[in-house]
């Protein structure tokens, strides 16, 4: 009988009001009430999605990528788009600004600019635009392999990733300081 | 105040013979009945999935991969060869290169402002992409067709 009680404010007062005369006790309903008065607000039933997004919007976010061990799989996946987007940027940017004032960007211009800079920002600037250019078009290479089917291991995603940052690090160096 | 509100507190048994009565239609929208139809347009809605296509599936895999294998020989011989003296591969690689970038970019824009979470700057992000990608493909039309081409320009800024 005890497994089968009610819980809530109406069963109380159902049972406390039902029970035997030698058990009802106006204290326990007193406390009943005086305890368990609460207010109620009147929604109407479309509320419930908008509660519903209210609540989900104040939920925590597990951490993902803030926590997450850098590993050469995913680090260099990352990098891949991040280097492909900032080329294209350039390239991009380049041809609109070209669209737009093609005096002030066509090539005499362009080259000028370029040849006031000093030597060591010049090959800074080289250096910069080698090194992503030569990893995206090398890991290129390597997504290529993996959609003709190679190298689909762990072993082999990591020593054809080694072998694509070793063959990065040698071009960046060789385009840097071609004259 | 103690026999109404134990009156108050059994009405809800004596009324639930009524619940399956119609009700108005504000609750007829969201309540769920046995046997009925599952109302959609709520928070809960599971996920809808894209209609399977090649066209945006297997037709786009194969040209974005075609396009990436095309690029390295056109590459090759952009550096083995002045710009200016074969147009051709001037031309055949800005082109190449703007669709591949395009492509890129939009894989980007999917995974990271896809419109099913973001309606408005999803539409707003892809729509913004096509177009500039097309200020960019008559840009270097341009420049290869007015100036020394592409090429060319990025030999002389190297050696500059």
């Amino acid at each position: 009988m005890m497994a089968s009680r009610a819980l809530g404010i109406g069963a109380a007062l159902r049972q406390s009001a039902l029970a035997p005369r030698t058990l009802r006790n106006n204290a326990v309903m007193r406390n009943v009430v005086a305890r368990r008065s609460v207010t109620t607000n009147s929604l109407p039933p479309s509320a419930a999605d908008s509660i519903l997004n209210e609540q989900r919007l104040k939920r925590p976010n597990s951490p993902h990528f803030t926590i997450y061990q850098p590993q050469l799989t995913w680090v260099g996946s990352i990098a891949n788009r991040v280097t492909g987007v900032g080329l294209s940027v350039l390239l991009y940017g380049f041809s609109i600004a070209y669209l737009i004032a093609p005096g002030t960007f066509d090539s005499t211009h362009v080259i000028e600019a370029v040849q006031t800079l000093p030597e060591s920002v010049k090959y800074a600037g080289k250096f910069i635009l080698a090194a992503p250019f030569s990893y995206h078009a090398i890991n290129g290479l390597r997504h290529l392999a993996w959609d003709s089917g190679k190298f689909l291991s762990v072993k082999g995603a990591y020593s054809t990733g080694y072998a694509v940052l070793g063959a990065t690090a040698v071009s960046s160096v060789i385009l840097t300081l071609i004259k | 105040m103690s026999t109404s509100l134990l009156v108050r507190s059994t009405l809800p048994r004596a009324l639930a013979h009524r619940a399956i009565l119609p009700r108005n239609n504000s609750t007829l929208k969201h309540a769920y009945v046995p046997g009925g139809p599952i109302p959609k347009g709520s928070a809960n809605d599971a996920t809808t999935f894209p209609p399977p296509s090649p066209t945006h599936g297997s037709y786009h895999w194969v040209f974005e991969r075609s396009l990436s294998a095309a690029l390295i020989p056109l590459t090759a011989a952009a550096f083995v060869t002045s710009g200016s003296n074969f147009p051709i591969v001037d031309n055949l690689l800005g082109l190449s290169l703007v669709i591949h970038s395009h492509l890129g970019f939009n894989q980007a824009v999917v995974d990271y402002l896809h419109t099913r979470k973001f309606p408005v700057i999803g539409r707003i992000a892809t729509w913004g992409l096509r177009t500039l990608t097309a200020a960019t493909l008559i840009g270097v039309y341009q420049f290869n067709a007015n100036n020394i081409g592409l090429t060319e320009l990025i030999a002389k800024v190297w050696t500059a």
